[in-house]
């Protein structure tokens, strides 16, 4: 396939999940449940092809393909442009990828709500491909708006649960606000630049930073950060986590909260990209403080938590926290150490999020307490919990070492080396969680688990009583998860041409004629390669930290007091515990002192 | 110091987006903080209407005027066209979310809702 | 949080938003005064070289067909999500039971009722029709069309609204709005030229069938957005007659 064919398919991953969908929906009432499920994996899996031939294309040479044939008349652009590059190609690679494991994960035994789940599914997929392809502003709002919706409509398939609807009507409200402050910010940078597209916008900007670029920056990252689930805007995340069905929270922890993340790495580098010069360290100072933060209070909320999927969406808002400091640190291998770093997190968060949605459906419970003990005989299960552990402590054999590598290296570049403890201290925590509950479930060992409000609620299970096997269908897509990762470091040919394109995203010099005129200007100067040694060190201490803290907890009743590390943090975190209070009114009020304190913080550090 | 009728609009457009965000914090009635959220997007309206208008201009509609004169914005209103309608649905769907909530746990106040608590 | 301490926050902080906002509008360009090249540039040449004399109906499904197609399934995804949301777990409501709640009503009621159900009807076509010409278009239609069924259900009973709108074609024909857009775009993908060109015949200025795919998009648009809004109205309708039956 040529290049040329191959971009001819670039509107493809958005449109064939949204034709699937539509056929799907119409005819929903008519077909059976197996067809549907069948469809749904069918379109996924055509998607995933067309996602890896634009892959392949894009390596090849980078395009933008232009809707309607409007291409730039001079400076003004007209149409609505989609850039095929490595980074957007290989970011729907992804999304088609977990999306089609999770339809093989809820193959006819996860309840579909009268066959409504599964256009739903490919409709968000369908949204993710677009907000990573597009390079257009507006269609970016219009995709997260797309995602969010379909997003609030797959939380609501759960409609039996014993917690009310208030997980995602808190969902909706404070993602709702999102929206409108990213809004906000398209109008006010629409009134200045007169222009929707993002590469025209940071041509028109240029260096300019009085307070109306500042505060559309404001908006626009925050509205971003909400969705990213950043300190102190995380608060619906563990809420949503707790409502919606297991191969959903794999989208959501996998791609949705990243997805936030690139848009704000894309407006740092493409459009924002000359505002920021003279003011580098002041701009890193504000990102490592929120990607600070972010990593110890979900840490510490992830470790206090005994509901399993509330615990791996902490540790989502964790990591999302380490991703944060990557595009902090900014530059093209802070951009590489986040790419990196989010596929890693993305496989090995929906494969733990598959393993518990195993313990949900064999166990029929979800809290650690319901599970103590129960989980003997699921040796496979296990193991592969156990990999997803190592694997967020950036443990040694796993990609996200080397994302921590880039993001080590980018950091001693600008002088900041200390952000590798703020990492250590995240992956132990998020890593000592999950062994603890590991430990508690798979081995039995140790005393009754300390339990919680939400986690003796619990969770109706997802399927039916019949049948409790675990089926192939069931423990594949959980091994791909892990696998992959792996895979991806034991053949690391594809880093040197990750690391390429990712510098190649980062630069705005590069990217404007590509938008403008289509045609690849020579690229950034060739990447360093990074040395890995430092990292390896530090996620082996991670691990060792992760096990003494989940053992700390486990066998608590056998140690002296004063060493009972992790018992104190599953009790004592009161205070920080009521800030997840579910009222949506606090909520809101977090995402007011957020949006003040940073607009604040802008307008004082850059003007 | 630029005159205050000049920006009039957009200190309308951020008053209004102040409003919507106190009347979801003091919210007691989950419906109530529904509209507050329309109220927040109503804001945006504004807000882009007010960046689009050209004094002197006439509507961007040539089916009885010369191509050529001078007309107002056309993109803010087709933006806003979009917006209208992925408000309208929106609210739709978090009404439906209400009265489940409703038919579940019969109140629709957030204070005696709250399960979730961390 | 107690509600007191909530709301003195928020005026702490609300008012930092707010102070920022109105700082950040002091350096806009003053009200009035728009000078971007976007608008201007697409207000010059969409008479001539689309034929469509409504620019902003232009913009919306040639220029920027892309954000439009994603509007058109976001509204298609909130209905599906509403009808997941309110979906009968019981059947509580026996279908064949009628409802008999026809309410005495004027005689004005009753003799006007029919004419403005079809003075509405017609008025949604008409808009539908001209929304390449005049202010109109797709989603404008749709709307006016959905609300002719409840002048039935306010002016008639529940019987002949829920006639009109429990019947299983809306389902399919809110699908083939929804997916029919995309398949005029993947036509001029299988054409060759990129997604959404408009590339049917353009026609003369002024006439009805004028403008190529625009005034064939809108139509799609009309379709979903009716059979959208009667479809959400049907499941609140539901779950309101479920709420005031008497439990068994």
């Amino acid at each position: 396939m040529t290049a040329n064919q191959a971009f001819s398919l670039t509107p493809l991953p958005v449109v064939v999940p949204m034709a699937g969908a539509a056929v799907m929906a119409g005819l929903r009432k008519w077909l059976s449940r197996a067809t549907v499920d069948s469809l749904g994996i069918l379109f996924s899996a055509i998607t995933l092809a067309v996602s890896i031939c634009l892959l392949s294309g894009a390596v090849h040479a980078p395009m933008v393909y232009w809707f309607g044939n409007w291409h730039p008349r001079g400076s003004v652009i007209l149409g609505i442009g989609f850039v095929v590059d490595p980074v957007s190609a290989g970011l729907t690679v992804l999304a088609s990828s977990l999306t089609l494991l999770s339809l093989v994960f809820s193959w006819r035994l996860v309840e579909s709500g009268s066959n409504h789940f599964q256009p739903l599914m490919l409709i968000f997929l369908a949204a993710m491909c677009g907000f990573s392809l597009t390079v257009d502003i507006f269609n970016l709002f219009v995709f997260f708006e797309l995602m969010s919706t379909a997003a609030f409509a797959l939380c609501g398939l759960k409609t039996a649960e014993p917690a009310p609807l208030q997980g995602s009507f808190n969902f909706a409200v404070t993602n709702t606000i999102a929206a409108f402050l990213i809004l906000t910010g398209i109008a006010l940078l629409y009134a200045v630049t007169g222009a929707l597209n993002m590469a025209q916008i940071g041509l028109s900007l240029g260096g300019r930073h009085d307070s109306l670029v500042l505060f559309a920056f404001t908006l626009l990252t925050c509205g971003f950060f909400i969705k990213a689930a950043i300190v102190p805007f995380h608060l619906w995340l563990p809420d949503a986590h707790a409502v919606a069905p297991t191969s959903v929270c794999v989208l959501f922890s996998g791609l949705m909260v990243e997805l936030g993340l690139v848009a704000v790495a894309r407006l740092r580098f493409l459009v924002f990209a000359q505002t920021f010069l003279s003011h580098e360290p002041q701009l890193r100072a504000v990102l490592f403080g929120l990607g600070t933060l972010t990593i110890v209070i979900g840490g510490l909320m992830c470790y206090g938590e005994h509901h399993l999927k509330r615990m791996l969406a902490y540790s989502t808002i964790c990591h999302s926290g380490i991703m944060l400091l990557a595009i902090g640190a900014g530059g093209a291998i802070g951009f590489s150490a986040l790419m990196i770093y989010l596929v890693a997190h993305a496989f090995i968060k929906g494969g733990l999020f598959l393993g518990s949605g195993i313990l949900l459906h064999r166990l029929r419970g979800i809290g650690e307490k319901t599970l103590f003990g129960k989980g003997r005989s699921l040796r496979w299960t296990g193991l592969l919990w156990f990999l997803g552990a190592a694997g967020l402590a950036a443990a040694p054999p796993f990609l996200t070492m080397t994302g921590e590598a880039n993001l080590f290296h980018q950091a001693s570049d600008v002088g900041s080396s200390w952000i590798s403890w703020a990492c250590l201290l995240g992956g132990s925590l998020t890593c000592a969680a999950v062994l603890r509950v590991g430990m508690h479930t798979f081995f039995g060992w140790g005393t009754e688990p300390i339990t919680d409000e939400a986690a003796s609620i619990g969770e109706l299970p997802e399927t039916d009583a019949g049948d409790r096997r675990i089926f192939w269908y069931q423990y594949l897509p959980t091994a791909i998860c892990m696998a992959v990762p792996l895979a991806l470091v034991l053949r690391p040919g594809w880093l040197r041409v990750a690391s390429e394109a990712c510098a190649r995203f980062a630069s705005q010099a590069y990217m404007l004629p590509l938008v403008y005129k289509g045609m690849a200007s020579s690229g950034p100067a060739p990447v360093l390669s990074v040395a890995t040694a430092d990292a390896m060190w530090h996620g082996t201490v991670a691990l060792v930290l992760a096990v003494l803290l989940a053992c700390s907890s486990v066998f608590r009743s056998r140690i002296r007091r004063p060493l009972r590390l992790g018992a104190f943090l599953e009790r004592r975190l009161t205070p920080l515990r009521a800030m997840q209070s579910g009222h949506p009114g606090d909520y809101v009020l977090w995402l007011t002192i957020g949006v003040a304190t940073i607009g604040l913080a802008n307008v004082l550090l850059f003007s | 110091m630029p005159h205050v009728l000049h920006l009039l609009p957009y200190l309308v457009a951020a008053w209004l987006f102040f409003c919507g965000l106190y009347g979801l914090v003091s919210s007691r009635h989950l419906v109530h903080s529904v509209i507050c959220l329309a109220i927040l997007q109503s804001s945006t309206y504004i807000l882009l209407l007010g960046i689009g208008y050209r004094v002197g201009g006439v509507a961007p509609i040539f089916a009885d005027i010369a191509p050529g004169t001078v007309t107002v914005d056309p993109v803010v209103q087709a933006l806003m066209l979009t917006d209208v309608v992925v408000e309208a649905v929106v609210v739709a769907l978090l009404l439906a979310m209400v009265v489940k909530a409703h038919e579940k746990s019969g109140t629709v106040s957030p204070d005696e809702l709250r399960t979730l608590r961390g | 949080m107690r509600e007191t301490l909530r709301v003195r926050l928020f005026f702490v902080f609300g008012g930092i938003f707010f102070l920022l906002f109105c700082s950040a509008a002091r350096n806009l360009p003053p009200w009035g005064s728009y000078r971007g090249p976007y608008g201007d540039v697409i207000a010059r040449v969409s008479v001539y070289e689309r034929h469509a004399t409504d620019v902003v109906n232009a913009i919306n499904y040639d220029y920027r067909a892309m954000d439009t197609l994603g509007e058109e399934f976001i509204l298609f995804t909130a209905v599906l999500g509403v009808l997941m949301l309110l979906r009968r777990e019981q059947v509580k409501v026996n279908e064949g039971e009628k409802i008999d709640d026809r309410i005495r009503l004027s005689l004005t009621a009753r003799a006007s009722a029919m004419p403005a159900l079809l003075v509405t009807v017609v008025f949604g076509f008409y808009i539908g029709l001209h929304g390449q010409l005049t202010p109109g278009g797709g989603f404008q239609a749709g709307v006016i069309l959905a609300s002719a069924p409840f002048l039935l259900y306010v002016c008639e009973n529940t019987e002949s609204f829920r006639r009109v709108t429990s019947h299983r074609a809306l389902e399919v024909i809110e699908a083939a709005g929804a997916g029919g857009y995309a398949v005029i775009g993947l036509a001029a993908l299988a054409l060759g030229v990129p997604f959404l060109t408009n590339f049917l015949p353009l026609g003369t200025t002024g006439d009805v069938f004028s403008s190529g795919t625009i005034a064939l998009i809108s139509a799609c648009v009309g379709f979903e957005v009716t059979a959208a809004f009667l479809l959400a109205g049907y499941a609140y309708l539901q779950e309101i007659i479920a709420g005031e039956t008497p439990e068994e």
